[in-house]
Parts: structure tokens; C-alpha cells; sequence
């Protein structure tokens, strides 16, 4: 079979991306950054009941609190875990507090380590120092980070190991069939996730023809040779914001939370807005298009993209 | 500013962002996340502090969103900004030395400075603790290497404890000298800011001290909050009460109420009516920002 990397024509649906490439017990890296966040993919492995999941990250919201209340995580390798300024990541606290619905292994980070681990696997070498740590007790907790002297003039310094996740899945404005993704907004740490993993899929707003591409291939961040896969999926990252396209809708955010407060409540949050949408365009008509309109409105005001 | 009028009806939370501001100066480079610390680092720059950048650890520099955004990666932090990139490289920047001040929050400190915002152990596991917090996010990284760096936390007893738990982000962790033997090469916190009073650092013994009161707070009101015996300045400083001008800025940069819950009405606004409230502020301040910056 020709690797999927090599492929003229990436473009698949979501529920074929995540079967063929979020594999049960896999390690999983998810883009964004509190803004052009993976929710529909979130929404479909847990639809397809993926499980014993180890999850690698900056900063992962809402997105990885669901996996975790759905039970698909086994290990979280983060930095931080939150919902936004006016929500907890309840099932998070609930696993790690009270083992509901299972337990699962910590290890934290801060975020620039965790930044540093996706450019290590990036750049393809074990490690990478840091002067972040240090006299901290993330490492007194987290044995894979190593304090030594630095060898060449003997000061300490904290070295973090590299990730290099089975499949990283980023989402993104624009992407050819190809799969070039070019990135508006904040790019966090996507470029290096989609390096580092093994198999990379993009989701995108909009496929859009190699002609657009390269009019402004300084937007490339992610080239075509990282990539495996190419799905496009409007409004892939609603609730969360995404550069350009749409605004953050906040008050779907707040609503989850107040679902979110009790494990019966999250279940039930599920099930309508997760279980019973058999894919994302069934979810964004429940949002209803009116609502999401609005938000590209919002976004408008403030981003444009050039193209 | 033009005269001093001090407002008559403020909340202390307010007073806190307000306070904050203040250690904003004009020109620097602030290294800060979402909540009131991006409230206090605004209302500097649309007071005394029309130069300062603000840095967003995922990527956006020097934007100027028209309100308080409620997650540090929105969209609009890239509104009027001047460099966006990625997430590795803000904080390589940081560690580079180009950060002046950093603005974290914080879940419980000691009287070192220590912060932790990832485990309240009582008793049990790092794996399973009592209370899983948060997690360091960007923090770690701000105080190990902006030059100066501010710790925001209500004053609460159960907060301000004599060790904390767990140190994610160090201050000057068992006092003078051990930053520096530790490797870290940024100055470390030079003050906590809370909802009642503010404290310092003692330049030798680098332990806090409490340098200000917020108007009608007493020392003892302070003292029986904080679980150390707490050190006070010669002359503790009346907190000067915020401006009219202050008030009413922070109130339309946030204006659902959603950072300061002054009111519920974040908790009962509907969507049609959180666009039409954020949308009216913005072609407010969008009008401001392309006459004065």
C-alpha cells in the first residue's frame, strides 16, 4: 500500500480519518490553543468509542475534558487543563479526584516544555534544555525531566523529553487536497505537532484549490509531506474562535459548564450534543446556522484574512 | 488623565485590577495571561501606558482586543496586533531576556513567593490528590524568566499558607540566594496583589511584607488571613482608591461581567444579547484605537 504521506489527493471524511488513524491505546495530540481548537474531531472519536488513550499537549480545553468524562483517556502528558476564565475542567478534577469515570496517569509540564517536546520531536532528537523548572517541583514529580549541569559551563538546566505522538490531528483555515495547510491567527505549537507525530491529519475550514496556496506561501505552516490526511470541516473548532472565520462563542462555553458541573449532567450534555449528532454538520444544526452566521459576523470585525 | 476623580462605588476586585495596572510602565513588554491581569495590563495601556506591549503565550503580540477576552488564544487578541506567532516562540522570547514584567494568578503562595497552582495534596497523591488544580499553563515559565513578575490571589487563609503544597511556579523558594543557586535567571516576584491588601518582597530576607491596605481594611483583617506570622512595612500605604475614569473603562472592557462578576449578568445574558453587549463596546473602542494608537 503507498503510504498515505505520499498521496496526490489526502481528502477524506472525518469519521474515515479517525478510524483509520486514532487507533485504540494510541498517543494523541490535538491543535489549537484556547482558539482554532479540534472540537469536532474530539466529537468523533468519542462517537467511534475510542479508548486508553494517552493524550500529549500544551494546554488542552473542553476538548480533552469530553474524552475524558467519555472514558477514551488513559494518560495525560499537559501543562494545564481548563475549560476558560469562567469554567473548570470538571471531568478532568472528577477523574483525577474521585477516579469517575477511571483514573487517569498525570505527568505535567509548563507550557514551554511542552512546547519544547513538540519541537524535539520535530527536529527529531531525544531532548531539548530549557531554563524553565528549574527549582520548581514539576520535576521533583515528573522523572523524565532531567536536571543536570549544562556540560558546557557547568550551570544547571532542565532538559525535556521529546513527543513524538502515533497521531496528531490540527485544524486549521486553509488547506489543498494535498494537504499544504496554512495557518491564520496564533499558531501555537501546530507546526511542530504536525511534524512530530507519526500521522498527521488536517481538518480545515475550507479546501481550497493549490492556486490559493500559493499565492501567500509564507502562510504554509504545515507542508504537505507531514500530512495524511485532508478533511474539510466548517465550523471544526465552534465553540472556540477561529482566526478569520468565526468568533468565540462564549455562551455555549458557559452552557456546557453548567451542565458540566455534575457527571450526570455531562452525560447528558453528551448525549445530545455528541452521541445523537451522527456528524458535525448535524451538531452545527443544532447550534443553528442563524447563531453561527452571527459569529462569523463578530469575527469579521476584528480579522480578515487576506485571500 | 485629566483631575482625580475617585469613584464612590467600586468593588475590590475592580480596586485589585486597578492596583495591578499600576506596575504596568509605558514602554514594557508584559508577558500575561486572561482574567484581571489582562484587564489591569488594558487599562494600562489606555491610561498611563499607551506603549506597552502585551505578549500572549500562544502566539499574539501587541494587539489590542476591543474587550476582555476570556481565553488566551481568541481571536480577538489578534485585533490590531503586530506579531503573531507560535507558542514556542513567545516563551523562547521570554526565556531570551525580552520580557520586563510577567503577570501570573495563583491558587495558593507562601510567604516566599512560591506559587501553586497544580495539586492541594491533604494528605494524598500527586496522582490522586484532594484537589487537582489547573497546572502550571504558562506560569512556570513567566517567573523563571521575566525580569519582574506580579502574583495576583484573593486573600484567603486557605490561599496564603506557610509552604505551599506544591511548587509549580518558584518564587525565591527557601529564601535568599536559592534562585540563583537553582540556575533561574529572572528576578522573581516584586509583588502579591489581592482583593484586600498588597504585599512586597524584603530585598534581603526575600520574604513578604505587607505594604498596602485597600480603604477600610484593617492590618489585623490582613493579618488573620495569612497563615504566617506576617511582617509589615514601617508605614503601611492606604491603597488609593481607583478613578472614575478606571472604573468606568474596566466595566465596558468587560461588559457581560464576566472577569469580575460584579453582577450575575454573565450567568443570565442569552447569545442575542452577549452580541449585541460585546459588539456595541467594540465599535467603541475600535473607533478609539485607530484615533490614539
Amino acid at each position: 500500500m503507498m503510504d498515505s504521506k505520499e498521496r496526490e489527493d489526502k481528502v477524506m471524511t472525518l469519521r474515515e480519518a479517525v478510524q483509520k488513524f486514532v487507533r485504540d491505546g494510541c498517543s494523541l495530540s490535538l491543535g489549537g490553543f484556547c482558539g482554532r481548537n479540534s472540537q469536532a474531531v474530539a466529537h468523533e472519536i468519542i462517537r467511534q468509542r475510542k479508548g486508553n488513550l494517552t493524550f500529549i499537549d500544551d494546554s488542552p480545553t473542553d476538548q480533552l475534558d469530553m474524552l475524558i468524562g467519555a472514558g477514551c483517556i488513559k494518560r495525560v502528558e499537559i501543562a494545564w487543563h481548563g475549560v476558560s476564565i469562567f469554567a473548570l475542567a470538571r471531568n478532568f478534577r472528577r477523574a483525577v479526584e474521585e477516579g469517575v469515570p477511571r483514573l487517569i496517569e498525570m505527568e505535567d509540564y509548563s507550557n514551554y516544555a511542552a512546547g519544547l517536546r513538540f519541537l524535539a520531536g520535530a527536529m527529531n532528537v531525544p531532548f531539548l534544555p530549557t531554563r524553565s523548572l528549574l527549582g520548581s517541583d514539576i520535576p521533583q514529580y515528573n522523572k523524565r525531566i532531567k536536571i543536570i549541569e549544562d556540560p558546557y559551563d557547568g550551570e544547571p538546566i532542565a532538559l525535556v523529553p521529546a513527543a513524538s505522538p502515533d497521531v496528531a490531528i490540527i485544524h486549521v483555515q486553509h488547506a489543498d487536497v494535498r494537504g499544504n495547510a496554512q495557518i491564520w491567527g496564533h499558531l501555537a505549537n501546530d507546526e511542530n505537532k504536525a511534524r512530530a507525530a507519526k500521522h498527521t491529519v488536517i481538518t480545515c475550514e475550507e479546501v481550497v484549490p493549490k492556486e490559493e496556496i500559493l499565492r501567500i506561501p509564507n502562510m504554509t505552516a504545515i507542508p504537505f509531506y507531514c500530512v495524511d490526511a485532508v478533511v474539510e470541516v466548517p465550523y471544526g473548532s465552534h465553540p472556540w474562535s477561529c482566526y478569520g472565520y468565526y468568533y468565540h462563542d462564549v455562551i455555549f462555553q458557559r452552557d456546557y459548564a453548567k451542565y458540566n458541573e455534575t457527571y450526570e449532567g455531562f452525560l447528558g450534555w453528551l448525549d445530545e450534543w455528541v452521541l445523537r449528532c451522527e456528524a458535525h454538520a448535524d451538531y452545527l444544526n443544532k447550534v443553528s446556522q442563524k447563531r453561527l452566521l452571527e459569529l462569523t459576523k463578530m469575527e469579521k470585525a476584528l480579522n480578515k484574512i487576506p485571500i | 488623565m485629566g483631575t482625580r476623580e475617585y469613584a464612590k462605588d467600586y468593588s475590590f476586585a475592580e480596586l485589585m485590577a486597578v492596583v495591578a495596572a499600576k506596575e504596568v510602565r509605558d514602554g514594557e513588554r508584559v508577558f500575561v495571561g486572561i482574567g484581571i491581569p489582562m484587564i489591569a495590563c488594558f487599562l494600562a495601556i489606555y491610561t498611563h501606558a499607551p506603549k506597552a506591549a502585551l505578549i500572549f503565550e500562544g502566539g499574539y503580540i501587541g494587539g489590542r482586543p476591543p474587550s476582555a477576552c476570556t481565553d488566551v488564544g481568541d481571536s480577538a487578541l489578534g485585533f490590531r496586533a503586530s506579531y503573531i506567532t507560535s507558542l514556542w516562540r513567545t516563551f523562547s522570547d521570554l526565556q531570551r531576556g525580552y520580557c520586563d514584567l510577567a503577570i501570573i494568578g495563583s491558587a495558593q503562595v507562601d510567604k516566599y513567593g512560591n506559587v501553586n497552582s497544580t495539586a492541594i495534596f491533604r494528605n494524598r497523591t500527586y496522582q490522586n490528590p484532594m484537589v487537582r488544580l489547573q497546572g502550571s499553563g504558562g506560569a512556570n515559565d513567566m517567573v523563571s524568566s521575566a525580569r519582574r513578575t506580579v502574583i495576583m490571589v484573593r486573600l484567603e487563609r486557605r490561599r496564603f499558607v506557610p509552604r505551599v503544597d506544591y511548587i509549580t511556579s518558584p518564587g525565591y523558594i527557601d529564601g535568599p540566594g536559592t534562585r540563583e543557586k537553582t540556575g533561574l535567571k529572572g528576578g522573581g516576584p516584586v509583588a502579591v496583589i489581592t482583593d484586600k491588601a498588597v504585599f512586597r518582597f524584603d530585598e534581603n530576607t526575600k520574604d513578604a511584607y505587607l505594604s498596602g491596605v485597600y480603604p477600610g481594611v484593617s492590618v489585623e483583617d490582613v493579618k488573620s488571613e495569612v497563615g504566617w506570622s506576617l511582617k509589615t512595612a514601617r508605614e503601611i500605604k492606604i491603597v488609593e482608591p481607583p478613578t472614575t475614569e478606571e472604573v468606568n473603562f474596566i466595566r465596558s472592557y468587560d461588559p457581560t461581567n464576566v472577569i469580575l462578576r460584579r453582577r450575575r449578568l454573565f450567568e443570565e445574558v442569552d447569545f442575542s444579547s452577549w452580541v449585541t453587549l460585546t459588539e456595541s463596546n467594540w465599535h467603541k473602542l475600535i473607533r478609539h484605537c485607530s484615533r490614539r494608537h
